[in-house]
């Protein structure tokens, strides 16, 4: 067990550590406002009806933009040290596509698809 | 009188003492007592099947308890009996290999256990209410949603408490083997049982959820008016099917990494050699783990996917057979050449080596998918998972118990006894399971609780029945080594029993709670016998004797526990006799307001322990660095006084 953090920090450090979180802050709400707004895109595309198959690229393409902030801004992946996580999540995201593209072809497009 | 920490306690405070344990060595021995428990159970209804099979037309179970028998036989055995006790060296041994003090959450390690042993319990109260889940451990949906009465509801809900504490367990390992190296563990110097307690436990990681959301489906469906799997109101059982086994392959493969571990120390130890080819096995080890993710669809190939999935999925399996020959061969050049000590573990790993061999073989050739029309429900399956999970897993197990009672509990097994174990579990196993590949290839399906007379199938059957029967012997050989062993209490001075090369056997025995008296710093692959060839067998210090920050004990964990257990009843009973449920339970006599008063209860204890847990600061405590010197002489001391 790593030994508990007794002393406190001198007001040098304590100012870093202020900036940084601030700077963190920042670029958390910058791109959870990115994230809303792209958000209303989407419901806006669809509310105006635009042609289907359009609105359903620019969904996807919104969505996965969408997906990229979440896991950098939000869970961290851009930072030092997280070259495990990353690697947990990229993997886990491998996987979770392959496990989807099967159960959209075998389950529900069925054989007839794909023969 | 009992020893906590070094002190004499009656037997109340012992109880309470492992009720309330965070330390990952007592949480090992409660992993091994409740799996070992659940072992033998599943040891039991394995045997009543081979009676009721050992002649043909025999009335010795009825045809619907020897459902129930398959099911609890198949259940207890990977979910409550391998799992755990493979959980159990993993605890006691993972920490050590690395050095590290515990594991990275102590407290979530006591969770994990607790409910394991809950849940376990949750499904073996099946029993004892007489309506035990019957529907293959496997539960397909179209099975489960239409057995009626509660037994599959013990099933979902007993296995939703297990696998969540598995769940906790894996990721708590993870985390461990990640960040709490001692100094100088590279990633390329860790012993092969911890590489493979990694990859199983990442496998655990993104495994279980599968199960979790399966699980949840089919509580939902059978207790609360879902219709996932109904299929006359548009659901579909097939992706039960695909979720159970997308979390199914990968847990053959939870099951059997860790085996290969024990077998690659094992090897190492036993040949006095280096593992050959150390950084090959990591690499296969690795990739068996990523490849065991790509191939679930092999237990389906006669559901109908299509040709292009059943290829697709028929060559992942055979790549399969790639990484782990590269272990096989490994193995066998690590023995070459070696100079060999026949204990009981090395025996043990020996006999692994072509039984799991063979076990590969039939698994190559179920991968045929047009072959695998013709094995799929036959006993040559039931012979072909039988030969890899005994041979590999239960083999493991054995010999992982010879090779670490000495680091978990201080005394020796007997070596003779366990030689005469050894001999009759294998010639037992063998004769059980060799013979039902050809019963198979004969035609007889599995999970039929009897057959005719004059079909060719009566001999096979009774020599199949033999062999069960002497694996039971080989078993109680076992317990009464055990029970000697306990009995007699003949501790050893030092830890070290076998000569062993990793850093598990450099601790102190009893193992302090704090585990090392300072930090080691490893230098090498196989830290111990390295230093034993260069430094007299003195592991270096990564840094003074300081002041140990240690968790405190609580019962948290298994209040908790207990609150999802009371709420599992509550939601078993939720649709008995309501007008929306299935048919399955609609006719059974409601159990309003009970249900809905124990699931709630039962949760809001649940809640009421996460809030104490998170509102109450729990800051742990400190070991003085006085007691360790103390205690760190003393050890010292009594090496002295044995030589």
């Amino acid at each position: 067990m790593a030994d508990l953090q007794t002393e406190s920090l001198n007001k040098k450090e304590l100012d870093t550590l202020y900036k940084s979180r601030a700077k963190e802050m920042r670029i958390q709400l910058t791109s959870f406002a990115l994230m809303i707004f792209m958000t209303f895109i989407a419901f806006g595309l669809v509310a105006l009806e635009f042609n289907k198959y359009l609105v359903g690229a620019i969904i996807i393409t919104l969505a996965f933009i969408q997906v990229i902030l979440q896991f950098y801004y939000f869970m961290h992946m851009k930072d030092k040290g997280h070259d495990f996580a990353k690697l947990f999540i990229l993997v886990g995201m491998y996987f979770a596509i392959a496990f989807i593209i099967t159960f959209v072809f075998i389950v529900w497009i069925g054989t007839g698809g794909i023969k | 009188m009992a020893t906590v920490n070094g002190q004499k306690v009656g037997f109340g405070r012992l109880i309470w003492e492992y009720l309330t344990t965070v330390d990952h060595k007592k949480i090992a021995i409660l992993y091994l007592i409740a799996g070992g428990f659940f072992f033998v159970m599943g040891g039991i209804e394995a045997m009543l099947i081979r009676i009721q099979l050992a002649v043909p037309n025999n009335d010795f179970l009825s045809a619907g308890l020897f459902n129930e028998m398959i099911t609890m036989h198949g259940t207890t055995m990977i979910f409550l009996a391998a799992m755990p006790i493979l959980f159990a060296f993993m605890n006691a041994v993972v920490p050590l290999q690395i050095g590290a003090r515990d594991l990275a959450f102590p407290f979530l390690n006591a969770l994990g256990v607790w409910m394991f042993i809950l849940g376990g319990i949750f499904v073996n109260i099946s029993w004892l209410y007489g309506d035990a889940p019957d529907a293959g451990w496997t539960s397909y949906a179209s099975l489960s949603i239409a057995s009626p009465g509660h037994g599959i509801d013990f099933y979902a809900i007993g296995l939703q408490i297990a696998g969540a504490g598995t769940l906790i367990t894996g990721i708590n390992f993870v985390t461990t083997i990640i960040t709490m190296r001692a100094p100088g563990m590279t990633y390329m110097r860790m012993p092969l049982f911890t590489w493979t307690a990694l990859v199983a436990s990442i496998l655990i990681v993104f495994g279980f959820p599968p199960l979790t959301v399966g699980l949840f489906l089919l509580t939902f469906d059978r207790m609360f008016g879902s219709n996932f799997f109904l299929v006359e109101a548009g659901g579909n059982t097939i992706i039960w099917e695909h979720l159970f086994w997308i979390f199914g392959h990968p847990e053959v493969y939870i099951l059997i990494l860790p085996s290969f571990g024990i077998f690659s120390e094992i090897f190492s130890v036993f040949s006095r050699k280096r593992l050959f080819g150390y950084s090959a096995m990591v690499f296969a080890t690795v990739l068996i783990g990523f490849f065991g993710f790509m191939v679930w669809a092999h237990h389906m190939f006669t559901v109908g996917l299509g040709p292009t999935a059943n290829a697709i999925f028929a060559l992942a399996t055979m790549a399969i057979a790639v990484p782990t020959g590269i272990k096989i061969f490994n193995w066998i050049a690590t023995i070459w050449g070696g100079s060999i000590t026949f204990t009981t573990p090395m025996l043990y790993a020996l006999a692994f080596i072509p039984s799991f061999v063979m076990g590969g073989v039939t698994g190559i050739m179920q991968s045929v998918a047009p072959a695998d029309y013709q094995y799929h429900d036959s006993y040559f399956i039931v012979a072909h998972f039988h030969y890899v999970i005994v041979g590999g897993v239960v083999f493991a197990i054995l010999a992982g118990l010879h090779y670490w009672w000495p680091l978990m509990f201080g005394t020796k097994l007997n070596e003779t006894l366990g030689k005469i174990e050894m001999a009759i579990f294998a010639i037992g196993f063998h004769m059980t399971f060799l013979i039902q590949h050809w019963l198979g290839l004969w035609g007889m399906p599995r999970r039929v609780f009897t057959y005719l007379d004059g079909q060719g199938l009566n001999v096979g059957n009774l020599i199949s029945t033999i062999g069960a029967l002497l694996m039971a012997v080989g078993v109680i050989v076992l317990v009464i080594n055990i029970i000697i062993t306990v009995a007699k209490n003949d501790r050893v001075v030092d830890v070290d029993v076998w000569d062993g090369r990793t850093l598990e056997w450099a601790v102190a025995t009893p193992t302090p709670e704090y585990n090392f008296f300072q930090t080691p710093l490893v230098r090498g692959l196989d830290a111990l016998q390295l230093e034993k060839e260069e430094n007299n067998g003195v592991i270096p210090s990564a840094g003074p004797v300081e002041d140990v920050h240690m968790p405190n004990n609580s019962i948290i964990p298994f209040i908790l526990t207990l609150g999802l257990f009371i709420a599992g009843f509550g939601a078993l009973f939720h649709a008995s006799g309501q007008d929306w449920a299935i048919p399955a339970v609609k006719d059974l006599p409601s159990m309003r307001p009970w249900s809905m008063i124990l699931l709630v209860g039962g949760l809001s204890i649940t809640f009421l322990s996460m809030m104490a847990r998170s509102w109450v600061d729990d800051h742990g405590h400190y070991i003085k660095k006085e007691r360790i010197e103390k205690e760190m002489r003393e050890y010292e001391e009594r090496k002295r006084g044995a030589n």
